[in-house]
């Protein structure tokens, strides 16, 4: 076992041909946590919406595919989406396969997030903005939508965080992002823990931001509801 | 389509029992982890409710960073960077080891929320009869705060075990990896990761409906508590509707 000092003086001594290759990887991983997340709100949406029609149907339906996608480890969906299309003649970049792979999973809990957000608002709202003569939809876009926003906003922000770390599963089907990078600097240096060390770093440099706003905004946010 | 399911009726009896039998090392790992997120997340939630200002710090350093880093970094750090300084583990400990490291953060964390949703004046109560501080705890607050620690501790159990999935990052024999493998001998990816994912759906959701239930008692004795003290004991002996 090498020595405690010996670890960071290596560690140090890399720095600066480690910093940009791995820092390039952690572009890639928060375009694909925006293109994720851009995907799972507007599928949570379509999913909120259905779960709310009247036709039986359409409800179980996306209620069922909640239930499953919630059930299935994202590693799992991804390999299916990733290996099986391209099986079935359907060759994906690694890049797209992510983002589907992921934003399945993240459209059932956006819908759940989306949901709780719309029932926060009390039926009456609607009901009086239905009375002064507005129609359903306008009710939704002026006066439902707006109140829920408030509700959404902050558990939205905490699933970004998730979906960050999230998509390190990625680097297993080779998408550039930062643990793929990390993994092929491990492969060129034989120095794992202090590549790891330094990438788990920088993830929590992005994610932990992210927690402070967000627990920041549950706070603001909260104020009169 | 035909064609496509004719290849599960040719070879299911010949991929099933390789796969239920990793099925089981992933429920065997997934416990393990459980139970060493659940053991280490105690202690961390009191140090950081109960502990000076070092440990508080201490303790909260390690829920952050554990909660803001990806569970694949982890269990590479644990299996790979390890064996780099010299401590070399086989890959079951090393899954074990980061996923239960991992969910000890999560599971502090629903731990704290479960003992401060304990009114005070139930610790203060039990002292006031003669109870140590550790008695109080033991046999008045801890049992109170279970109720509200069961619920999301049963989610996080279903997360731990989906999680179990990328250890096959580092070759655990579990079911991921096992399939992993099985694709490379029969090259029938989208058949055998649709199994795979259908057998994970059938461990996750009957533990899913199990959560619910829990989450549905929590809710209702509390619905029950916040009415007139005797309707709690006279609705008991109603049957459930």
């Amino acid at each position: 076992m090498i020595g405690f000092v010996g670890f960071w003086e290596i560690l140090f001594a890399r720095l600066p041909s480690f910093l940009p290759y791995l820092l390039r990887g952690a572009v890639v991983t928060l375009e694909i946590t925006a293109a994720t997340l851009a995907v799972a709100v507007i599928l949570g949406l379509a999913l909120a919406v259905m779960q709310r029609t009247r036709a039986r149907f359409v409800a179980t339906t996306a209620r069922a595919y909640i239930e499953v996608m919630r059930s299935i480890p994202v590693l799992t969906t991804l390999f299916v989406i990733y290996f099986g299309l391209a099986y079935l003649g359907i060759q994906l970049p690694s890049f797209v396969a992510a983002v589907i792979a992921l934003g399945m999973l993240g459209g059932s809990y956006m819908a759940e997030i989306i949901r709780a957000g719309l029932d926060a608002v009390h039926v009456g709202q609607r009901e009086a903005a239905m009375s002064l003569g507005m129609t359903p939809t306008q009710a939704m876009r002026f006066i439902v939508l707006p109140q829920a926003l408030r509700v959404i906003v902050a558990p939205t922000a905490n699933y970004t965080i998730g979906l960050l770390k999230d998509t390190a599963i990625v680097s297993t089907v080779a998408a550039p992002e930062l643990l793929f990078a990390a993994k092929t600097l491990v492969s060129q240096t034989i120095l794992p823990m202090q590549v790891y060390v330094l990438t788990a770093s920088i993830y929590f440099l992005m994610s932990w931001p992210l927690a402070r706003a967000a627990r920041h905004l549950e706070i603001r946010l909260s104020r009169g509801v | 389509m035909g064609a496509f399911l004719a290849a599960y009726g040719d070879s299911l009896a010949l991929w099933l029992p390789p796969l239920v039998r990793a099925a089981r090392v992933t429920l065997i790992v997934a416990v393990l982890s459980i139970g060493v997120g659940a053991i280490t997340g105690l202690p961390l939630a009191l140090l950081k409710l109960r502990g000076n200002r070092g440990l508080r710090r201490a303790a909260s350093f390690y829920i952050e960073v554990t909660r803001g880093t990806p569970a694949l970094a982890q269990l590479y750090i644990t299996y790979f960077g390890l064996a780099g300084i010299g401590l070399t583990l086989d890959n079951v400990t090393a899954a074990v080891l980061a996923l239960g490291l991992n969910a000890a953060a999560y599971m502090a964390e629903i731990y704290r929320a479960g003992i401060e949703s304990v009114h005070a004046g139930q610790r203060e109560a039990a002292m006031s009869l003669g109870m140590t501080p550790a008695q109080a705890f033991r046999f008045i607050v801890l049992p109170q705060a279970w109720r509200v620690v069961l619920p999301p501790g049963a989610n996080l159990g279903i997360a731990v075990l989906k999680d179990t999935s990328l250890a096959s990052a580092i070759a655990t024999p579990e079911l991921m990896s096992r399939a992993y493998d099985l694709v490379g001998q029969t090259w029938r990816p989208m058949h055998i990761y649709l199994l795979v994912a259908f057998m994970y759906l059938a461990m996750c959701l009957p533990l899913a409906q199990i959560v619910r239930r829990l989450e549905r008692g929590v809710k209702r004795s509390d619905v029950l508590a916040a009415r007139v003290p005797e309707a709690a004991g006279w609705r008991q002996r109603v049957p459930a509707a």
